[in-house]
């Protein structure tokens, strides 16, 4: 068997007398998408966070390509190449659309603070370079952010700022990308955009992993090659999600005890 | 090519040369008039007219699209007929020594303003103790110079190595809190400056530090007038070359970082920290990064005051030092470095031509403040979006 890309191993948080993530076992393997789906306020988002380094889990560990990240900080992370959206978008709104896919190039750049001073024309050079690819990403994801690039990433729609937090997270030239409810927000014509976004990036990026959380039950039923359910921080099941559908345990954390009976 | 010129500019109705030109001489001389002014009537009428301008600009943002636009499509021209302004300058002020005292203050309170920016204007961080790392600049060039006969140009490193040193000092604690409580921790250090200068015996306590020497340069020594093709200028022109020196210094410094990775991660921080710390970038470092170069920045300028003035006390580096500068920085606009510049030359010429006002000084400081944050959030002169490759 490979190696997966991302395991997880007993990782468990708790906040107060709270137990938002517990004991969670996973393996997502290289050139895969998951989907994880879950009541809101089951603990899918902290997950995300725990992965990232936002929060130090209190238990567990994490892997990346069997290396141990667990507990390093969030920027260590995402230089190991794991890029994630938010699930309030968090764009650099003041800044143009351009310059926000290009911080996303932040650590694989190298310009140090005597670099810049010293040797302006290397710095310059880089950064042009930088924006280049970055216009290169931008032109591939949608040709409207390719013609916008010089506005402000604050007055753009719902629908392209996901697609721009997909472009930031592109340029890190990620082995791993965690999208937050990345369909919120969107009508069914973006959010089938937003599927084939995702499917063609796979296909230009072998070995790209994505973990999505998601509510559109049309996009976690068509998109992911499995699905893992989450709730009260714990994973109560994984596999296609046509058959976790019908585990009584999924209905039940759904549509609660009562109803699954009268079903 | 992937970066074809996408901003033609249309042809205007005047050369961009033209437009560029006008409004530098405009602005110097607009600058002339407030320094030579006198009356409070007069400095209030120059006062209105800027202040037309900048309303013309609010209601018609065309106008200022078209100056900018000149400004980009003309930068040879703006950088030559700029350089030829300042170097000029002195000639046309001639024997006004307060006047030139008073550009020789605004060129050192720029560079301040600058080194604030870095922190305030590029990564929101507030630092109320700008005043404190030109404090230490300027004390550390003058015990040095005191004490062990140093010359002026081999203080200027070592102000700025120890003033860097404070910065790093100040910058970590920092980083263990943010926005407000970030700002007490700046005004404490501040403060602790302040008192450690006025009670320390070998700082000279309250009395200061007296006779620092006049600094030369291939033998022309500070204190004498400069001579050069028939033109005799004060001995001050020395320090307001020198100062300017400065400041084309501290500009550069701004441009390179700004359009460097480096530039781009401050305003990521500025923008949302916890998604800039999801792009890879190290947060604590890069806020650490900003308190070094604004300290770096502030001890030159504090030298070279030093220097200046030959006489340096604790009441030179208060905390209302630091609030004017960063008014200043608020004022012009946060991250312009232009703009930066034109805050810093308002808040110290209108304090000192507006004398009848000097009993509420923190007050005029207080009402600008709110009024630009009302009127023009962004300050008079905002960050404009950053240009790459073949059109900048």
């Amino acid at each position: 068997m490979t190696q997966p890309l991302l395991s997880l191993r007993g990782l468990g948080i708790r906040f107060g007398g709270l137990v938002a993530v517990d004991d969670v076992d996973f393996d997502l393997p290289p050139s895969h998408i998951t989907c994880i789906i879950g009541p809101n306020g089951a603990g899918k988002s902290t997950l995300f966070n725990l992965i990232t380094g936002i929060y130090k889990p209190g238990s567990g560990r994490v892997l990346l390509d069997g290396q141990d990240i667990t507990g390093l900080p969030p920027h260590q992370i995402a230089a190991k190449g794991v890029a994630r959206t938010f699930q309030s978008s968090r764009l650099f709104e003041d800044l143009s659309i351009l310059d926000n896919v290009m911080i996303g190039m932040h650590s694989r750049t190298k310009t140090s603070v005597l670099s810049a001073l010293l040797t302006p024309r290397r710095a310059r050079r880089e950064l042009d370079a930088c924006a280049e690819e970055a216009s290169a990403i931008l032109r591939s994801l949608s040709e409207e952010l390719y013609m916008r690039r010089y506005e402000p990433a604050g007055i753009l729609p719902q629908a392209d700022r996901r697609r721009l937090e997909i472009a930031r997270a592109l340029a890190l030239h990620p082995r791993l990308i965690l999208l937050d409810e990345p369909s919120s927000g969107m009508d069914d014509r973006d959010t089938a955009d937003l599927m084939n976004d995702i499917r063609r990036v796979m296909r230009e990026n072998p070995g790209l992993s994505f973990l999505i959380i998601e509510h559109d039950m049309r996009l976690v039923a068509e998109l992911p090659d499995d699905v893992i359910v989450i709730d009260y921080g714990k994973k109560i099941a994984q596999g296609q999600f046509a058959d976790v559908r019908l585990l009584p345990r999924v209905q039940q954390a759904y549509l609660g005890q009562k109803a699954v009976e009268h079903a | 090519m992937a970066m074809t010129a996408t901003h033609t500019h249309a042809p205007a109705a005047f050369p961009s040369a033209l437009i560029v030109i006008a409004a530098e001489v405009l602005g110097a001389a607009l600058l002339w008039g407030l320094l030579e002014a006198n009356s409070t009537p007069v400095v209030l009428a120059l006062l209105g007219v800027m202040g037309a301008g900048f309303a013309l600009m609010q209601i018609r943002p065309q106008i200022e699209d078209i100056i900018v636009g000149a400004f980009r499509a003309a930068r040879g021209v703006a950088l030559w007929v700029g350089i030829l302004i300042v170097l000029t300058y002195p000639i046309l002020l001639g024997a006004n020594t307060y006047a030139m005292h008073l550009v020789i203050v605004a060129l050192l309170y720029s560079v301040l303003a600058l080194a604030l920016n870095f922190q305030l204007g590029s990564a929101n961080i507030p630092n109320f103790a700008t005043g404190a790392t030109y404090g230490i600049g300027a004390y550390t060039s003058a015990l040095l110079a005191i004490h062990f006969g140093l010359s002026m140009w081999a203080t200027l490193p070592a102000a700025a190595l120890v003033a860097t040193a404070f910065g790093f000092l100040l910058g970590i604690p920092s980083m263990r809190t943010r926005d407000s409580y970030l700002a007490l921790v700046t005004i404490a250090f501040g403060i602790v400056i302040h008192q450690m200068l006025n009670n320390l015996s070998w700082t000279g306590g309250p009395n200061g530090l007296v006779g620092i020497p006049a600094p030369s340069l291939f033998g022309h020594s500070f204190m004498q007038p400069i001579q050069f093709a028939g033109i005799r200028l004060p001995p001050q022109a020395n320090f307001y070359y020198l100062a300017l020196a400065l400041l084309g210094l501290a500009i550069l410094s701004a441009k390179r970082l700004h359009e460097s990775r480096i530039g781009l991660a401050w305003n990521a921080i500025r923008a949302d920290e916890l998604a800039a710390r999801s792009q890879g970038i190290n947060v604590a470092w890069y806020k650490i990064l900003a308190f070094a170069v604004d300290a770096f920045l502030a001890a030159f300028a504090g030298t070279i005051y030093a220097f200046y003035v030959s006489y340096i006390s604790p009441d030179n580096f208060t905390f209302l030092v630091s609030v004017t500068i960063m008014t200043m920085v608020i004022v012009g606009g946060m991250d312009n470095t232009f703009g930066v510049i034109v805050g810093a030359f308002l808040l110290t010429l209108l304090p000192e031509k507006l004398r009848i006002f000097s009993d509420y000084r923190l007050l005029f400081v207080s009402v600008v403040v709110i009024l630009f944050l009302i009127l023009r959030p962004k300050g008079l002169f905002p960050q404009r979006q950053r240009h790459y490759g073949a059109h900048k």
